[in-house]
């Protein structure tokens, strides 16, 4: 089972365990209907539309409210640690959440005492609380974008607001620099997949894959594009796929999707989902092998 | 499955900091205020004293998350409590200040830290916002989209974290690109 967990911009929205399905425009969990925008919501329609692609169970959802108070990170992650055993997850992919240490190494002990363990899957606040937490290396795999691998590359920044000044500057010309000190400095997850100009896929250490074409500079204006990218790579791994393999098909869909829907920088996140099952189709055979008929 | 589950009492501040932060007060009155303002509005906070190197005000400060910066200095300007500033806990760090500016086509996006806001330039319309993981950052998004640079309510006053005060700075800039700075295509 594919589990993401995390937060909805819905202060009302209670603990919700559920598989996704479509509804009409508006992914399903449980009895409610939510709106695919920025956030977890882009991330597990990507999942979902890479799962229904590959034929395998939909990504199941851990869910609640939060807009801030960290009040529905709580009752994620606490229900994760005391629940992650029966839960068995084959991939666990930890999305929007407030950054919380504590919570964080709580999971984290109750996922390593598993007989076998999940792929672990992290990005936006749950990427940062691993970090802090020193958990980084225990990932399977985090999905950064330049300003943020600028974040793990900083031993002392407690989140990205407070990078040092010389490593945001010029950042994006400094990313395969960057990825070297956030190994160096136990920041990295085992497979990095830093998402930005140039896509690079780097594992222990080196960069393997760079991920360049097409290039389409309205991406990263489009919230909700680097969501897509790590719902790929979840959905991916929970086909079976190694973390680097994932990183690189996940890395080629999003832009190959860019190149169809041709965006602007005021193009919505959903229009971009709404283009991988025919870049799946066009596309996924030659590049992986995987040939569904 | 909607999971039934209680509202956990929040842990003590020692259990859950992702990193501390401290304000600073010009008196002990005002930390006092400062700290009862902060716990009525249900933030983790505790009065300490400042490490010398610190001090800027008097000998008594008031230590919070620091990932509740944006919302702890609102609470404190909302109270009327005045404060100094908040700290990085080393007072060596501080928060990112600088802005990129990028030009496509008829938008501009304006970078500030981990966050992006990018405006129609004709029209001043907020478009898109991208990057941040702290979860107010997909409410931020639902609350400025499509909406106008000097009509929206500024992302600080809406969001509690680092990511929002970040978006905020953003969206000053931008806020200056659309009244004043000229906009040159690139």
């Amino acid at each position: 089972m594919l589990l993401i967990a995390g937060t909805v911009p819905v202060p009302e929205m209670p603990l919700v365990l559920s598989p996704a399905h479509w509804e009409g425009d508006c992914l399903r969990l449980a009895e409610y209907d939510l709106p695919y925008t920025q956030g977890t919501m882009a991330m597990v329609s990507a999942a979902l539309a890479t799962t229904s692609y590959l034929g395998l169970p939909p990504p199941h959802v851990l869910t609640a409210g939060d807009i801030g108070t960290g009040s529905g990170t709580r009752l994620i992650y606490d229900y994760l640690a005391e629940h992650i055993e029966e839960l068995h997850p084959e991939v666990l992919a930890l999305h929007y959440c407030q950054p919380i240490i504590a919570l964080m190494k709580k999971l984290y002990e109750a996922v390593s005492q598993l007989s076998s363990p999940p792929r672990l899957v992290a990005d936006a606040g749950s990427m940062y609380a691993a970090k802090a937490a020193n958990l980084s290396p225990h990932f399977d795999i985090f999905t950064p974008d330049p300003s943020e691998i600028a974040f793990l590359a900083d031993f002392e920044a407690s989140h990205p607001a407070y990078i040092s000044r010389y490593l945001f500057e010029n950042m994006e010309e400094k990313v395969t620099d960057l990825i070297e000190k956030a190994y160096a400095c136990q920041g990295a997850s085992k497979v990095l997949l830093v998402k930005g100009k140039v896509d690079y896929v780097a594992k222990e250490g080196k960069i393997l894959h760079e991920i360049q074409e097409p290039n389409i500079p309205a991406m990263e204006c489009i919230g909700g594009t680097g969501d897509t990218i790590t719902g790929m790579v979840a959905a991916f791994l929970s086909g079976e796929l190694d973390p680097e393999e994932a990183a690189v098909l996940a890395a080629k869909a999003n832009r190959a999707a860019a190149e169809i829907v041709k965006p602007t920088p005021a193009t919505r996140v959903s229009a971009i989902i709404d283009a991988f099952p025919q870049v799946f189709k066009e596309n996924l055979c030659a590049w992986s092998g995987i040939c569904i008929r | 499955m909607v999971i039934g589950w209680f509202w956990k009492k929040r842990h003590e501040l020692s259990e859950e900091v992702l990193e501390r932060g401290l304000v600073l007060f010009h008196t002990v009155e005002q930390a006092i205020a400062g700290e009862k303002a902060l716990k009525k509005a249900g933030i983790t906070c505790r009065l300490v004293a400042p490490p010398p190197h610190l001090r800027k005000g008097c000998d008594v400060g008031v230590e919070i998350v620091l990932m509740e910066q944006t919302a702890v200095e609102k609470v404190l300007k909302e109270a009327g409590t005045p404060f100094i500033e908040v700290v990085h806990p080393k007072g060596e760090r501080e928060l990112l200040n600088i802005e990129k500016v990028t030009r496509l086509d008829n938008y501009v996006m304006v970078k500030a830290g981990n966050m992006k806001l990018t405006f129609d330039k004709n029209t001043g319309i907020i478009v898109n916002i991208s990057g941040g993981g702290c979860p107010d950052i997909p409410y931020l998004y639902s609350q400025l989209v499509d909406k106008h640079l000097e009509e929206v309510t500024r992302p600080k006053e809406l969001g509690r974290t680092l990511c929002a005060l970040m978006l905020d700075r953003g969206w000053e800039r931008a806020l200056a690109l659309w009244k004043g700075e000229e906009l040159c295509s690139s």
